[in-house]
């Protein structure tokens, strides 16, 4: 057999490659579900909670980084800083209350991703190429502010953002109600339809006459909030900030998404989808723990997994 | 003995059998078409032939010995080459560097001078005698580029020449262009396989036709003893009737109406009043300005200027939106870029502009949308269990009737811009949207398109306009047209300056 007629024979048509699609990950689901219940401790109070924590700052930065994949800007290099950034405006801002915090944290998250959405959106620019400029920003404006100092608390009352209820941590609760938000907003608004569309056809959506770029400089906002929430949970957890908190979360975020089964190019996925790619990234890797691999060991096997789900969704788009 | 055969290849993908026992020959100095609606397995035979797909039963001749054709390389060397669709020329890089692209008789280093006459003489062959072999690929029409190609499959010995709709994107005259070409390669004692969707061309260059349906062979014939309804019969598998609906032309009350528009760089001062229940057909070649004036009627050129009216209303130009809300909808010719959403449910696709109806504070109402998709679908024929699939899933035909439902509203009618209204429909889906477009310019629509396909035109326009070069050269009402004088206008006008 040649190498062409291999290639072609995977060229299937679009309603059997996804199917194949769906038949991979349902197999590879069931192969992670049973080697993380045969591994001991998994199920321990302990290893749950673990692994609640793990999904939810992730989780958070993950179903903001859905929009900006799902609207064909790939992802953003600059949510991990994001996440870091605002954590600092949080900590710094807890001497005005609990609450006001919170809300200039939201608020700082949303207007530096709003300012790359709007150049994303409005004057095309390259998605990646901004967000590294973001990411520069940031980092240096946090450096000129911090004088590179770790930030601690400026005022009381934390325990909002930690502890548990119900037996559930807190941050799992924080996160949960993003996956909801931002999965109603997906599905049952005008703008998040619009996002799907544009992802799915940009030239199309102009020509639809349905505002693009509008759509773009929204996904980013919520970007942007998502991270922030992210920030704010970390802070609450530790204490106190640098801006090396969110560092690497982007990747992690990215991750999670194209295992979830959202697509690179846009257009297709959804909020769910990254929930569940971050609950088996975050499985995959409390197993290894368990298991006592090492944390080096992890991040090898988390890029094999991301690898291979692009190569599987490669072949399944390929026409 | 014939140059390229099958014997009774059959081809399956899956438990699909796309090539049923098909066998042809095809003999040096020939020009055959291969003609098929859609899927009829027209594309598969010519992967067969240029090595992409192996047979799973059948055979392979090549003068007449069985002979696999394991891979592109193995097609090339065997002197089988395919001119694509899409074409395969390096656009930075100069004519003469393209027709040696990946020709191994180039050395390493060295630019020879035989290289450049032997490059000259294929060009000339394929009449561009007059190009510079230094010039960027870039900076010439899509027909030239295809002629380049030709030109670079001749350097490399090809024998048999496989075209695949060259002409879907070309104008009149660089068809005209292509078809000097291909019957200069005949008298070179090539052979050449062409495949269409146009029947006209068929009978214009070709010697014998091979007809496919449903992936068996109906039958081969020589061009001069069938005719086009006879040719039609045999891709379709029933008699046609008639492509074009008929119905009784009249003016109506002017609907949209366009003053001095400009669109730079190509189209001037262009007018037009279109009555309700007609269908304005511009004719013109690409370049003409046809498809640029209704990309700007529907908003989409930034640079447009221009009085734009419909129903005595002003509209303004530059935005999709105010077109919209003017009644003032688009189908693009572009369907897979700009027209259809592929990854997008049908009755996505269907909605898709009419979100804002359906949504309150920017909640979406679902219930609304599935209803309204389904009168949609209904409305232009597209059948209500395809809802969920994948607009990728459907054929161009209903890809394009997916367009039209997009387009139409449920309430009051209004402008319908068309480009290019059956650009890759197949023969059956084609009278389909003739039939679709008809239905709604009687329910009160009012429908521009642009089009190059002269037939197409006459056969379904109330109101002839004729455009060259950014100009409009004569209006006619249907019926004082004939595809002559409408040929002349759109090629080469006598004194419209």
């Amino acid at each position: 057999m040649s190498d062409v007629s291999l290639r072609t024979r995977f060229r299937l048509g679009g309603a059997r490659a996804r199917h194949l699609v769906l038949a991979v990950r349902i197999v590879a689901g069931s192969a992670i579900a049973l080697f993380a219940l045969s591994t001991p401790g998994f199920t321990s109070p302990l290893s749950i909670n673990a692994l609640l924590n793990a999904i939810s700052f992730i989780g958070c930065v993950a179903v903001g980084m859905t929009f900006i994949t799902l609207t064909g800007n790939i992802m953003s290099l600059c949510l991990g800083a994001t996440v870091s950034a605002s954590a600092l405006i949080f900590l710094a801002s807890l001497s005005f209350g609990i609450l006001p915090a919170f809300l200039i944290a939201i608020l700082f998250g949303v207007v530096i991703t709003a300012a790359q959405g709007l150049l994303v959106g409005f004057f095309r620019a390259n998605p990646i190429l901004v967000s590294i400029a973001g990411l520069s920003l940031l980092i240096g404006g946090a450096a000129l502010a911090t004088g590179g100092q770790r930030v601690y608390p400026g005022g009381e009352g934390l325990q909002v953002f930690k502890g548990r209820v119900a037996g559930i941590p807190v941050e799992a609760l924080y996160f949960f109600a993003t996956v909801v938000i931002g999965q109603f907003i997906l599905s049952w608004t005008r703008i998040g339809r619009v996002m799907v569309m544009v992802g799915s056809n940009p030239r199309a959506a102009y020509a639809a006459g349905v505002g693009p770029a509008m759509a773009v400089t929204v996904a980013y906002v919520i970007a942007g909030a998502c991270s922030a929430v992210s920030g704010v949970l970390l802070a609450a957890r530790y204490g106190s900030g640098d801006m090396e908190l969110g560092t690497g979360y982007d990747y992690t975020a990215i991750a999670a998404v194209l295992v979830g089964g959202t697509a690179i190019q846009g257009g297709s996925g959804s909020v769910v989808r990254t929930l569940i790619g971050v609950t088996v990234i975050a499985i995959i890797e409390v197993v290894l723990l368990l298991r006592g691999f090492s944390q080096q060991l992890q991040y090898l096997i988390t890029g094999v997994i991301v690898l291979a789900v692009i190569m599987l969704h490669t072949i399944g788009e390929r026409r | 003995m014939p140059i390229l055969a099958v014997e009774g290849v059959t081809k399956r993908f899956g438990p699909n059998e796309v090539l049923k026992n098909v066998t042809l020959s095809l003999d040096a100095q020939e020009i055959r078409a291969i003609c098929g609606e859609n899927g009829a397995g027209k594309s598969t035979l010519v992967k067969i032939f240029t090595g992409v797909h192996t047979t799973d039963d059948g055979a392979v001749l090549v003068d007449g010995k069985p002979t696999e054709i394991a891979s592109p390389q193995r097609a090339q060397e065997l002197g089988i080459a395919l001119v694509a669709q899409e074409l395969s020329l390096a656009p930075a890089l100069s004519v003469l560097d393209n027709i040696w692209l990946g020709n191994r008789e180039v050395p390493l280093f060295h630019r020879r001078k035989v290289l450049r006459e032997r490059a000259r003489a294929a060009l000339e062959k394929v009449g561009l005698g007059d190009l510079s072999l230094d010039t960027p690929v870039a900076t010439l029409s899509i027909g030239r580029r295809q002629l380049v190609e030709l030109a670079r499959m001749l350097t490399r010995d090809a024998r048999v020449f496989i075209l695949d709709e060259p002409t879907a994107t070309l104008s009149d005259v660089e068809i005209e262009r292509i078809f000097n070409a291909l019957r200069a390669l005949k008298a070179e004692g090539k052979s050449i396989i062409y495949i269409t969707h146009r029947l006209g061309e068929v009978f214009e260059v070709c010697d014998t036709v091979s007809v496919l349906r449903n992936g068996e062979l109906v039958g081969t014939r020589r061009t001069a003893e069938i005719d086009r309804a006879h040719l039609m019969q045999m891709m379709l598998g029933r008699s046609m009737g008639e492509m074009y609906p008929r119905w009784e032309s009249k003016p109506g009350r002017p609907m949209l109406t366009v003053k001095n528009l400009h669109v730079p760089p190509v189209v001037q001062n262009f007018n037009l009043v279109a009555d309700q229940g007609n269908v304005v057909c511009l004719a013109g070649q690409v370049g003409s300005g046809a498809i640029e004036v209704l990309r700007a009627l529907a908003g989409l050129v930034p640079d447009a200027t221009g009085e734009v009216s419909v129903m005595e209303r002003p509209v303004r130009l530059r935005s999709v939106s105010k077109a919209q809300a003017a009644k003032v909808q688009f189908i693009s010719e572009d369907r897979a870029g700009e027209g259809v959403f592929l990854r997008l449910h049908v009755g996505q696709n269907l909605v898709a502009t009419r979100l804002a109806d359906h949504s309150q504070l920017g909640i979406l109402a679902r219930q609304g949308l599935r209803a309204t998709a389904e009168k949609l679908a209904a409305a232009a024929g597209v059948d209500r269990a395809r809802l969920h699939s994948m607009a990728d899933e459907l054929s161009g035909g209903n890809q394009q009737k997916l367009a039209f439902g997009r387009a139409i509203g449920d309430d009051e009618p209004g402008v319908l811009l068309m480009n290019e209204p059956t650009r890759g429909v197949d023969v059956g889906a084609r009278a389909e949207i003739y039939r679709l477009i008809r239905q709604f310019c009687d329910r009160g629509y009012c429908l521009v398109m642009a089009s190059s396909d002269i037939e197409e035109v006459l056969g379904m326009a109330d109101v002839i306009v004729s455009m060259y070069r950014g100009r409009q050269i004569a209006t006619y009402r249907r019926g004082e047209a004939d595809v002559h004088r409408v040929l002349a206008d759109i090629t080469h006008p006598v004194a419209a300056a």
